[in-house]
């Protein structure tokens, strides 16, 4: 795999300074692990619950998933900051030069990893390849009896066996909001819209944003609270910044 | 508007650019008559690929939180937090989320039905994936269901009949009360699990108390520099838990102070201790001794005479007794005295113990050091909802006691049950079963096939919240006095009827007195009855010219707010003169562990028939689809039990077994287990699943009539069986060593 030192620096530079890109701030110090941004995941996009037997095997469909670790030994035990993890949306994604089928792409309007569902062949290169272990493949055809299947959200596509998929930064509402401001003629205004798990967190842990506007409120919070990138020496370059807290 | 409403009038009205983001009132009670068609058939108002959005009220506990819900021809899609209620301010819980999970649950009651008692609902399958577990047709018309309520009226006499529902002071209950006090039938009663672990009754008398004015209290932990809670899990279900966690975040990042500090007492760390700076593992049962030996430290800090309340207590004993270093206490009670933000917090497992009020009333008490009542960062009491003139609690699980003598009596010849599942929120020990046995006729209204509708003559099922009218008062969380507005967002799914309705045809069947109680043509009429004095009230947060543009606007908005503070003052001249003595509480059992049951902060009390609910990671262990038994990892070794072995946890009074999960932050001398799963009805998610900590409890109480839920002394012996517990947490960790445990 790439690491910076192997990047030419002035290409690290440009995907640095991509226009278009959105990007998250997650202030784990107020993250209180309740689970509502798994949940409001799973209801925006279709997850499949996949029932205990496959769970207990680590084949659950989060898009994003709580961590926590803990930190000493009784009594002096503490539980480590709740970390809410999902795709970082790489600049340099590991998982993309892996796809022999072109499935997992990176979309050059918004600056994300796309996963496009029709041409995954379930290869599971990328899942093997992600360092942040952020996508789950359906290894089954999950069952949602009837009449569950009335809550779909009709703006995203239902996987079946054998496809990849991964948190997509709720794509289907960032195009949305681009096609309504373009209709306006205008520009798709800072907060005018959010993520699934960052309108639902209680906490506000979460704020979703374009990274390439120093103006918006996910690159002053990521300034202000000096947000790191998760396993930076891998030269990702990704577009989730962390504050630990504690 | 009217039925009639063409697409040229609609477009007229509301621009098409509006239409996408507007929320719509509901149209009256004509939006009832909104129907899912198939896509090639939609009616004239929906436009293909456009959403409509409706402001409702969440059900899934009683909190009363505002949602908007996304609808799509005709289908509940998504719901979000109403960004306008001031109770959640556009958030919503994994519950609230989950709603849409109950809507379309496939194993719901689908209209009305005759029953025997103890015949399965729905069929069931070991295997809850791929069976099929068709429920139960109905086999009664709605004629006949008003017919048999009709009946049932006029066959008992008036104080033969009681109603018991859940803890959401609703409009339901607000009708139940005026039907019932109208016709001399016995008073509704309001129960809840959570409430009963919550110690509702223990926390609201402790307040009468020291205060002398009935209220709940409200902590506001935004404001507060540091917080010294006592086992309240205020960031999980206490209470109201949207507001609690905003508070949170408010402690976290106060924006003109340093980060406020937080410290947790409690003998197993919970979700909201995890998120504590310190946590402090006391032995159950100091509670009320740390509390007064902080006191007394803190006021000695202070300087002045000592109050009667803090002199008895020897801090360096109090310390030895709960097991902490006397310098750890010595060094929080100069945190508490020295801040001007410091709060304290009861909650948890210690008001569920023989000296629960004496916990409750203790820790309250502290909060007179920074004399911090009715200020920002302080305790407050909780503002009345616009409709109501004192503070109205659920039952105490007491006063469900002396309920279920009344039912087991044959007092009660015919029982309504809605809203509330006693058969599985009741603990075991209180008998409800053998009690509903004595009932000639019970009446279920459930939604889901539960537990009590399996033990029930009669099932006339209410519609899902998200398909009903009505509305909630807000009892905790707000500064603002909150009348929570629901409203259909999509049509009934199944041929369900609203009770209030079914009340209403079965009153004027009746007739006579009934039929005078309640002049109403329809749910709709009671409830608009009931909001209509708001539009003349001072400060409401929309005001409307007349009673129609009120209730359209009611709808629209989701309720009706005050856009003052609300929060009363409590009254604390007497607060510090009293007397406390420090007695340890007894602990029921011979076993050698203190048993802490907890609510799963996932699923609740009624959360475990939806199925994300059930996939979702538990906060602290990451267990899903399961009920497990946390034991320290160092008393496990000592036992030679290891993860996943099924051990029986024995009280005096039950045992359950339960697979062992190591959790490293409980006491060696404690062992806890989630309350939420061990259904045996509600649907194929949760049937046969885990177990239920509520079969250890004993029918004893506290002093303000709360079980002693956390009084509980149990043995464990290892059954020589092993079940995997599915947990998320195996699968993290890959590249660096230590991040996972396995």
């Amino acid at each position: 795999m790439a690491t910076v030192t192997d990047l030419n620096i002035s290409e690290v530079k440009l995907s640095e300074e991509y226009v278009g890109k959105w990007g998250m701030f997650i202030n784990q110090d107020v993250c209180t692990g309740c689970q509502a941004c798994v949940a409001a995941c799973s209801m925006e996009n279709n997850i499949a619950f996949v029932g205990p037997e496959d769970a207990g095997y680590g084949r659950t469909m989060n898009w994003i998933r709580i961590e926590r670790f803990w930190d000493g030994e009784y009594p002096e035990i503490k539980m480590t900051s709740r970390q809410p993890m999902m795709c970082q949306q790489c600049g340099h994604a590991p998982c993309e030069p892996v796809c022999p089928a072109f499935a997992t792409v990176h979309s050059q309007a918004q600056q994300l990893n796309l996963q496009v569902y029709n041409r995954c062949v379930g290869t599971r290169y990328c899942a093997n390849n992600c360092p942040y272990q952020v996508r789950s493949f359906n290894w089954r055809d999950y069952k949602r009896p009837e009449p569950l299947p009335n809550q779909f959200n009709p703006d995203v596509t239902v996987r079946q066996r054998g496809v990849m998929e991964k948190c997509t930064f709720c794509i289907q509402r960032i195009h949305q909001a681009e096609d309504k401001a373009r209709s306006e003629g205008r520009e798709v205004a800072d907060g005018e819209f959010t993520t699934a798990c960052a309108q639902v967190c209680p906490a506000d842990a979460i704020t979703f944003g374009r990274v390439d506007n120093p103006e918006s409120l996910v690159s002053q919070l990521t300034k202000q609270y000096e947000g790191l990138k998760h396993l930076p020496e891998l030269g990702t370059l990704s577009n989730v910044s962390y504050f630990k807290g504690g | 508007m009217s039925k009639n409403f063409s697409r040229r009038d609609f477009l007229k009205l509301a621009g098409v650019g509006a239409t996408t983001t507007a929320i719509l009132t509901g149209c009256g009670p004509a939006s009832r008559y909104v129907k899912r068609e198939p896509y090639m058939q939609m009616p004239e108002y929906t436009y293909n690929g456009q959403s409509t959005y409706y402001a409702t009220t969440c059900r899934e506990c009683a909190a009363g939180c505002g949602l908007v819900v996304r609808t799509m021809q005709g289908r509940a899609i998504k719901t979000e937090g109403n960004a306008n209620h001031p109770l959640n301010l556009g958030k919503t819980c994994a519950r609230g989320q989950a709603t849409l999970h109950g809507l379309y649950n496939p194993n719901r009651v689908r209209g009305p039905i005759k029953h025997t008692r103890g015949e399965r609902l729905y069929a069931f399958d070991e295997d809850p994936f791929n069976g099929d577990f068709p429920d139960v047709a109905a086999n009664l018309s709605w004629d006949d269901a008003t017919q048999v309520i009709a009946d049932a009226l006029t066959k008992y006499k008036p104080n033969e009949i009681a109603f018991l529902m859940g803890a959401a002071p609703d409009h339901l209950f607000d009708f139940v009360t005026d039907f019932t006090s109208a016709t001399g039938l016995n008073a509704p009663i309001r129960f809840g699990a959570l409430s009963m672990f919550e110690a509702r009754a223990t926390l609201s008398k402790a307040a009468e108390n020291l205060f002398g004015e009935t209220g709940l209290p409200f902590f506001d932990i935004g404001g507060a520099e540091i917080v010294l809670s006592f086992g309240a899990n205020f960031l999980e279900t206490w209470l109201s838990p949207l507001p609690y966690t905003r508070g949170f975040t408010g402690l976290r990042e106060g924006k003109t102070k340093q980060r406020g500090y937080f410290v947790q007492f409690e003998s197993r760390m919970s979700q909201t201790g995890g998120k504590a700076d310190e946590w402090i593992p006391i032995r159950p049962g100091t509670e009320a001794l740390v509390a007064l030996a902080l006191g007394r430290l803190a006021f000695e800090r202070r300087g002045g005479a000592l109050p009667r309340a803090f002199a008895d207590v020897n801090p360096k004993e109090a310390a030895e007794k709960a097991g902490v270093e006397f310098e750890t206490l010595e060094r929080l009670a100069v945190l508490f005295a020295d801040k001007a933000g410091a709060l304290a917090i009861p909650g948890g497992a210690a008001l569920g113990q023989s000296n629960g009020l004496e916990v409750a009333e203790a820790v309250l008490a502290l909060n007179a050091i920074p004399d911090n009542f009715g200020k920002r960062g302080g305790v407050y009491l909780s503002a009345l909802a616009p409709t109501e003139t004192e503070y109205h609690r659920p039952a105490s699980p007491k006063e469900m006691e002396e309920f279920t003598a009344k039912l087991a009596s044959g007092e009660i010849k015919a029982l309504f049950v809605h809203g509330v599942n006693p058969l599985f929120e009741l603990p075991k020990a209180l008998n409800f079963k053998a009690a509903l046995d004595k009932v000639e006729q019970v009446i279920s209204f459930a939604t889901f096939p539960d537990e009590t509708a399996v033990e029930a003559d009669y099932i006339f099922p209410d519609h899902h919240g998200l398909e009903s009218w009505g509305y909630q008062r807000v009892f905790t969380g707000s500064a603002q006095a909150i009348l929570s507005g629901a409203q259909p967002v999509v049509s009934p799914f199944y041929d369900t009827r609203a009770t209030v309705d079914l009340l209403l045809a079965a009153a004027q069947l009746v007739g006579g007195k009934f039929a005078g109680a309640v002049p109403f043509k329809d749910e709709v009429e009671f409830i608009q009855s009931k909001t209509a004095p708001l539009k003349n009230e001072a400060n409401g947060f929309f005001s409307a010219v007349d009673l129609p543009t009120f209730n359209a606007s009611f709808q629209q908005y989701g309720g009706w707010w005050k856009t003052e503070s609300a929060f009363g003052a409590p009254n604390t001249e007497d607060v510090l003169n009293r007397d406390f003595d420090g007695a340890e509480p007894e602990f029921n059992g011979e076993g050698e562990f203190y048993l802490v049951p907890f609510v799963s902060p996932t699923l609740a009390e009624a959360g475990a028939n939806k199925p994300w609910l059930q996939e979702l990671a538990d906060p602290t262990t990451t267990v899903m689809w399961s009920t497990w038994v946390e034991i320290n990892p160092e008393t496990a070794e000592e036992l030679h039990i290891d993860n996943e072995d099924v051990v029986k946890i024995i009280s005096e009074f039950g045992a359950v077994e339960a697979a062992v999960y190591k959790y490293p932050a409980i006491r060696p001398d404690t062992i806890a287990m989630p309350f939420g799963q061990g259904h045996t009805a509600y649907g194929r998610y949760a049937e046969g699943r885990g177990a239920n900590p509520a079969d250890l409890f004993s029918a004893e109480y506290n002093q303000a009539g709360d079980i002693l839920f956390g009084g509980l002394k149990v043995k464990i012996e290892k059954t020589g069986k092993k079940l995997a517990i599915p947990r998320l947490e195996s699968m993290m960790g890959v590249y660096g060593e230590g991040l996972g445990e396995e």
